[in-house]
């Protein structure tokens, strides 16, 4: 038993999480079982993700920062251009899709950043169903823009002030919730982490941004990219962009992940790097945990970042070592986010941000006639007001 | 045989009065005391909490207890120290840990067990370890080497073939949750409660104790009219949260009301 079941990569994933919610989850996992086979279902998500949110989203040669960082030719996987701005619209999209065929009328949501709140007030809207969004009250201030937008699209917001106030305290009141509705409600998990089958299905629903990423830029170069990078919050966007390329053996890839203010315990979120295996949220995976396995408080600059664990498929990413796990301090996202800005007039979201300050470095490595995609994961609009803060401090 | 076992096989009440709380709120010395007064009062089995900082399967009130221990230096030693004076107050009553298994884990569970044996422990709660992973059988094989039992939580949710396979690696009590949702107060059931106990007597060979919301007297009392057990956590972390800074309070009302609770299910 265990490490052979459906669920688990390598030892990491499972289902760790309260009895309460097992028959939930196991209904999820058949009917999605059933639902990826069946045709009309496809058909639907494609016509959403087509016309609502707007795929496939563009390829886009990154010209000037080519130019400025002068080492492999530079492209962006363009996941800012969705409806809502960023990636988080294909999982929800996806699972309330799959919400609405279980007969089940209420979806809650946890978000750090917002957007994910924010996608899934969205589509709550849409299909008119009734929504609700756990969100840290700190990140409720840093992220205003996106909790004013939630509330105006008609969902509720309800701000979490446990511990530190941020997107673990979030989940784990989201996770309550569900315990307590969970025949009438839908808990959309917004990134690859939970108890199985959510870190399948939201990679499954992200998956889209890798395999348009790999088929465009093999139409439009007839090769394939020499590596791929994408920022590690939960890790949604970057399994979705990893996926389709694990098997391109010669294609490196690079994960972001939240290196904070340095590398004492609740100065970053460097679960890769500082993490050890543990059980959070439904999952076995690398927690950031003191020496009694108590959870240590995340720090990113960025709120989507700002989370102790990590999707359980990255940790066995980092175990075999397929992808190359690197930090990224608050303050080097911050140069990158005002560079690429400035240079590619892009406002990216500052998740991103840290992403294109790893590509950097990884382009320099690579040299000239090289190709390297980065995914685009969101737009920067929600982090105008802290940017500007944050540049105040530095003065 | 367990010591769990040989309790409810002693016929020594109706139903057991199963009362929780979390250790080191508000410290790790008032804890004992704490513990001390609800074994003088009438606890048949005690639930020790070890404190989580993410206790996803508790409400707010034992939230906030797990909180306010952790504001004070949390140490595995802590913990056995205050279990064992505990335990050397009544060494008859069985005392068990409700954790979740991130600190289990992390503490390497031989080592855990050994520890927790030696501090009087006979048993151990995890909500969020269900029978169907490997960690759990491994936990499973260890206690039953130990003579500690494996509590296992049903759900009113839980299916009829998950209740038949959980069967198998449970022991010492059932832990039925008695409704949806996660602990506190609460003031009604779930409406099957009744022929949901009773189902479950018949399908596992174990007692069956309830929990998850119970908090008075009255609730307790019809409660044990079928289960075997009544498991009482948030009302009595309420009892500390409202007393907790002045312990000879605390210690009055917790012998006041754990005695009401266990004089309600004789
Ligand atoms: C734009 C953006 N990128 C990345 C992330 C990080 O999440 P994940 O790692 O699941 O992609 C977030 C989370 O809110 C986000 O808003």
């Amino acid at each position: 038993m265990g490490k052979n079941l459906p669920g688990y990569f390598g030892e990491f994933g499972g289902r760790y999480s309260p009895e309460i919610l097992t028959e939930a989850l196991e209904e999820l996992e058949s009917t999605y079982h059933k639902l990826k086979k069946s045709k009309k279902f496809k058909k639907e998500l494609e016509y959403y993700l087509k016309n609502y949110v707007g795929r496939p989203s563009p390829l886009t040669y990154a010209e000037r920062l080519t130019k400025l960082w002068g080492g492999a030719r530079i492209w962006l996987k363009r996941e800012d251009l969705n409806h809502t701005g960023a990636h988080k619209i294909n999982n929800a999209i996806g699972q309330a899709l799959i919400a609405r065929f279980m007969g089940k009328k209420r979806i809650i949501a946890e978000t750090g950043a917002g957007q994910h709140g924010l996608a899934t007030a969205t589509v709550g809207a849409m299909f008119g169903m009734e929504t609700v969004v756990y969100m840290g009250a700190v990140d409720v201030e840093r992220q205003n823009l996106n909790a004013k937008k939630i509330e105006m699209l008609g969902a509720k917001i309800l701000p979490v002030t446990a511990g530190e106030a941020t997107l673990k305290e979030a989940t784990s009141e989201a996770m309550r919730d569900w315990a307590l509705n969970v025949s009438t409600t839908h808990y959309i998990v917004g990134s690859a982490i939970g108890p199985h089958p959510f870190p399948m299905i939201v990679r499954d629903f992200q998956s889209f941004i890798g395999s348009e990423a790999r088929s465009e830029f093999k139409k439009r170069n007839k090769k394939l990219p020499n590596a791929i990078v994408a920022c590690v919050g939960g890790g949604s966007n970057s399994i979705g962009m990893f996926h389709a390329f694990l098997k391109d053996k010669q294609v490196a890839i690079y994960g972001a992940e939240a290196g904070g203010l340095g590398p004492k315990p609740g100065e970053h979120s460097a679960t890769l790097t500082y993490g050890k295996t543990g059980f959070l949220h439904g999952t076995k995976t690398l927690i950031i945990q003191d020496e009694f396995g108590q959870i240590v408080p995340a720090h990113s600059v960025s709120a989507g970042l700002d989370y102790p664990g990590v999707g359980p498929e990255h940790a066995y990413l980092s175990q075999t070592g397929r992808v190359d796990y690197r930090m990224v301090t608050d303050e080097q996202a911050l140069d990158s986010f005002l560079e690429v800005t400035r240079v590619e007039g892009i406002i990216p979201a500052l998740e991103t941000a840290h992403a294109f300050h790893v590509a950097r470095d990884v382009a320099k490595d690579l040299g000239k006639k090289k190709d390297l995609v980065i995914c685009l994961s969101g737009r920067g609009d929600k982090d105008v007001t802290e940017v500007l803060r944050l540049l105040g401090e530095r003065k | 045989m367990s010591k769990i076992k040989s309790l409810f096989e002693s016929g020594r009440f109706k139903s057991a009065f199963i009362p929780y709380f979390t250790l080191g709120d508000p410290n790790y010395n008032d804890s004992i005391e704490f513990g001390k007064t609800i074994l003088d009062n009438g606890a048949d089995i005690l639930e020790l909490g070890i404190p989580f900082s993410d206790p996803v399967a508790d409400g707010p009130v034992i939230q906030r207890a797990a909180a306010r221990s952790l504001k004070n230096r949390f140490s595995f030693d802590e913990i056995f120290r205050v279990t064992k004076a505990i335990h050397d107050h009544k060494p008859e009553t069985p005392l068990v840990y409700l954790t979740y298994f991130n600190p289990i884990y992390h503490c390497g569970i031989t080592k855990f067990l050994d520890r927790a044996k030696e501090s009087g422990i006979v048993g151990l709660v995890i909500p969020d370890l269900p029978f169907d992973t490997e960690e759990s059988e491994t936990l499973f094989r260890e206690l039953k080497v130990r003579d500690m039992d494996l509590i296992h939580l049903v759900t009113p949710a839980s299916e009829k073939k998950r209740i038949q396979a959980l069967s198998k690696t449970s022991s010492g009590f059932i832990y039925y949750v008695t409704s949806f949702g996660v602990t506190g107060e609460r003031r009604e059931f779930s409406v099957d409660l009744k022929e949901r106990i009773k189902f479950l007597k018949d399908t596992i060979q174990l007692p069956i104790c309830a929990g998850f919301g119970i908090s008075t007297p009255d609730q307790a009392n019809q409660i044990s009219q079928y289960a075997d057990g009544i498991i009482i956590g948030s009302a009595i972390q309420r009892v500390i949260e409202e007393n907790g800074s002045d312990k000879t309070k605390t210690v009055t009302a917790l012998a006041d009301y754990i005695s009401k609770i266990r004089a309600s299910i004789s």
